[in-house]
């Protein structure tokens, strides 16, 4: 198990053995395109692609590309953006910590924007969605930079101090939040916000997820140096990277990201964790290649989980948020159990 | 959270003295951490429990006089009659007119207040404006409609407690303080229990006849709104929280639009649960009902934002007939907190007839 980035680059041997991007790449997209297919024919209201074709060929209003471009298109796109961005948010934040077993909702960044939004709600009710999610975002960066000081007193020896104290930070936040929530009677708005559900996502209702979309782009752009601040100290000093701004940036992002989806579509478990673990598994930490197939395959799982709460429990749903924590902690489960290869991490000392 | 704060709390002290290697020093860190955090969590119960117990003496002595007082008006008034009455857990026999009397549910307090009754004991935080009338001013805060506070009840030493489905689960603890009848109501009963509910309040305290004329209203209330919506085609009943809408079925509280009112189920499919089905805007185009019957869930918990009628102001909703027709009836907050109560059934039976009565016959097909 590669428990530290740093593994990979000590044992030249090991990229050997990880499996072609470009195949595994192409075989993602493909699985892509197959689920977005389906998410786009799947939903209550009728729809019938030969009518959407008529629509198209015959420059004729039609119900079928308003059904498309009003609820299926957005609601796949939203999945999507949200899935992909969740991930790489996931991802880096793995690899600049340097621990396997961390993803936004355990340093506090999830719950710290549930915070925000209970926060913001009592108090400035009218507020919009935008000012709402800036308060959400700062409450994250907030909780995410606390989080960050409390690990520094961490011992290095042990990778799993830090999702522990990850917890129960998070642990923290959430029981304030609750405890307010409770004193207000705001319990039931909570859990409304905090359960992760795609079914009201229409056109007009999930653009601010672009934002997202656009910080994993960025974070792809710096790929690069993050997999140098991911390498240790002294070697990001030798290459000249600046690893404190790397790694405010990362902060940055992914309270971002976070608070983004929590505001738009709620909190979804698991999908930081799981997916960048696959994926490391697989192509090793080199961000620059595999956070294309981090992204990828997050889409798709997320995209895979609502087709299916959509369709068990048809013409009603299953939010995702369900789903999703079935299927995590399966997976995260078997990622864990799995015989683990001997590796003793590598530290740099923070 | 409490058993946590006990045991940190006493080993605070020893590892804050031996921090030498970092792993201590993280374990005092994290330990200080929560035992502040619990701290912060308690503090203001806890100087509530000491404000308490120094002046618990005292109102012992006050409660103890002023049932006596009580009880010789009661037994010159009814000579300490008991009366039975039906209760979740078969019947429970309570002192007739109880004094001091705690009601805990939001339903029941509106039948109360419709029989002009006013309890000594209500929760905080009653969103309804008709059953605060049933609230006396001076009323101590004795919890909420989930979690009684018990330090107020023992000051209080009421008579008999009433309680609701949101305290149900605390029945047996609240039984230890007082005779407690739970009169929830089954979500597919509303009118029948809340018929019952209403006669035995009246019972209890002595007002059966005025019972019995509140009952009328109800039931003519109910009988116009049958009267305007037959043949007026079906309905959906939605209830939207924040940005999202749950399908409620017949079986739910909700359901009394079909069950009561008589207008038939547009979707006969729904189950039904605590707080429906959730659906998406798609289910609601394809559903197509006649009416559509809305409950704004956040508006009715008090919470601001995102009201219903933004909501459902979307592409595929102005393609359904109730949107077209201006179909859209939003239920009273009553019929979800105090579903089953008086003011519920006179407000939405009015809604209902005043919508309906308007609108034109629909061919059956």
């Amino acid at each position: 198990m590669p428990i530290s980035s740093t593994a990979t680059y000590i044992k030249p041997s090991k990229p050997k053995t990880k499996r072609s991007p470009l195949l595994l790449n192409a075989l993602s997209m493909l699985l892509l395109a197959l689920l977005i297919l389906m998410s786009l024919s799947l939903g209550v209201a009728d729809f019938s692609w030969s009518g959407l074709w008529q629509a198209i060929t015959q420059q004729s209003q039609s119900d079928d590309l308003q059904l498309l471009l009003v609820s299926r298109l957005p609601r796949t796109v939203a999945i999507i953006l949200t899935g992909a961005s969740l991930s790489v948010a996931g991802m880096i934040l793995q690899v600049v910590l340097k621990n396997r077993f961390v993803d936004p909702s355990m340093v506090g960044a999830t719950q710290s924007a549930g915070l925000g939004l209970l926060l913001i709600s009592l108090y400035f009710p009218a507020s919009t969605l935008l000012g709402k999610m800036l308060f959400a975002t700062l409450c994250a960066i907030a909780g995410m930079f606390v989080f960050m000081r409390l690990i520094k007193y961490l011992p290095a020896t042990d990778i799993l101090m830090v999702p522990l104290v990850g917890i129960v930070f998070g642990g923290i936040i959430e029981a304030v939040t609750t405890f307010m929530a409770f004193q207000t009677e705001s319990l039931q708005m909570l859990s409304i916000w905090r359960f992760g559900d795609f079914s009201s996502v229409l056109a007009g209702r999930y653009e601010l997820l672009y934002l997202t979309g656009g910080l994993a782009f960025i974070a792809y752009l710096l790929a690069d140096k993050l997999t140098i601040v991911g390498l240790g100290d002294a070697i990001a000093t030798n290459l000249g990277v600046n690893k404190q701004s790397l790694i405010w940036f990362v902060i940055l992002t992914v309270a971002m990201i976070s608070s983004v989806v929590v505001v738009t579509v709620g909190a979804i478990p698991f999908v930081g964790l799981v997916v960048p673990n696959i994926i490391s598994r697989m192509m090793g930490d080199r961000l620059r290649r595999s956070l294309p197939a981090v992204a990828l395959l997050g889409a798709s799982m997320v995209l895979l989980c609502d087709i299916i709460g959509r369709s068990i429990n048809y013409p009603f749903e299953i939010p995702i948020a369900t789903v999703f924590g079935v299927f995590g902690a399966a997976i995260f489960l078997w990622l864990l159990l799995r015989k683990p290869k001997p590796q003793p991490p590598i530290n740099e000392g923070t | 959270m409490f058993n946590l704060t006990s045991n940190s709390s006493t080993l605070s002290p020893s590892t804050a003295h031996t921090s030498i290697s970092p792993f201590k020093k993280t374990k005092s860190l994290l330990l200080t951490l929560m035992v502040t955090s619990a701290l912060a969590a308690c503090s203001p119960q806890g100087s509530e429990t000491e404000q308490n117990s120094a002046t618990d003496t005292e109102t012992a002595a006050e409660t103890a006089q002023t049932q006596n007082n009580d009880n010789a008006q009661a037994s010159i008034q009814a000579n300490n009659a008991r009366v039975t009455i039906d209760s979740v857990r078969g019947d429970v026999e309570l002192p007739a007119n109880p004094s001091p009397v705690v009601v805990y549910d939001m339903t029941l307090l509106q039948d109360l207040a419709a029989l002009g009754i006013t309890v000594d004991g209500a929760p905080s935080n009653l969103y309804l404006d008709n059953l605060k009338a049933a609230v006396s001013s001076d009323s101590p805060d004795v919890g909420t409609v989930f979690e009684p506070n018990l330090e107020a009840l023992s000051a209080l030493q009421p008579q008999a407690i009433l309680i609701g489905s949101r305290m149900a689960p605390k029945f047996e603890e609240l039984n230890k303080m007082a005779p407690t009848a739970d009169m929830t109501l089954a979500a597919d009963q509303t009118y029948e229990m809340g018929k019952q509910r209403l006669a035995d309040l009246g019972k209890l305290f002595n007002k059966s006849e005025q019972a019995a004329k509140l009952q009328q209203e109800v039931d003519d209330a109910i009988a116009k709104a049958k009267e305007a919506s037959a043949g007026k085609g079906n309905g959906l009943v939605i209830s939207v929280a924040g940005n999202k809408i749950s399908a409620a079925g017949e079986g739910s509280r909700l359901g009394f639009v079909h069950r009561v009112f008589g207008i038939p189920a547009a979707d006969t499919t729904i189950e039904d649960s605590k707080h429906g089905q959730p659906v998406s805007f798609e289910y609601l185009q394809k559903v197509d009902p006649d009416w559509l019957f809305v409950l704004d869930r956040s508006a009715a918990i008090g919470q601001e934002g995102l009201a219903a009628k933004e909501v459902l102001d979307n592409p595929l909703l102005h393609q359904t007939k109730a949107w077209k027709n201006n179909h859209i009836v939003y239920l009273s907050p009553d019929a979800y907190l105090a579903f089953g109560g008086y003011y519920q059934w006179m407000t939405d039976a009015k809604t209902v007839t005043e919508a309906m009565s308007k609108a034109p016959k629909v061919a059956a097909d």
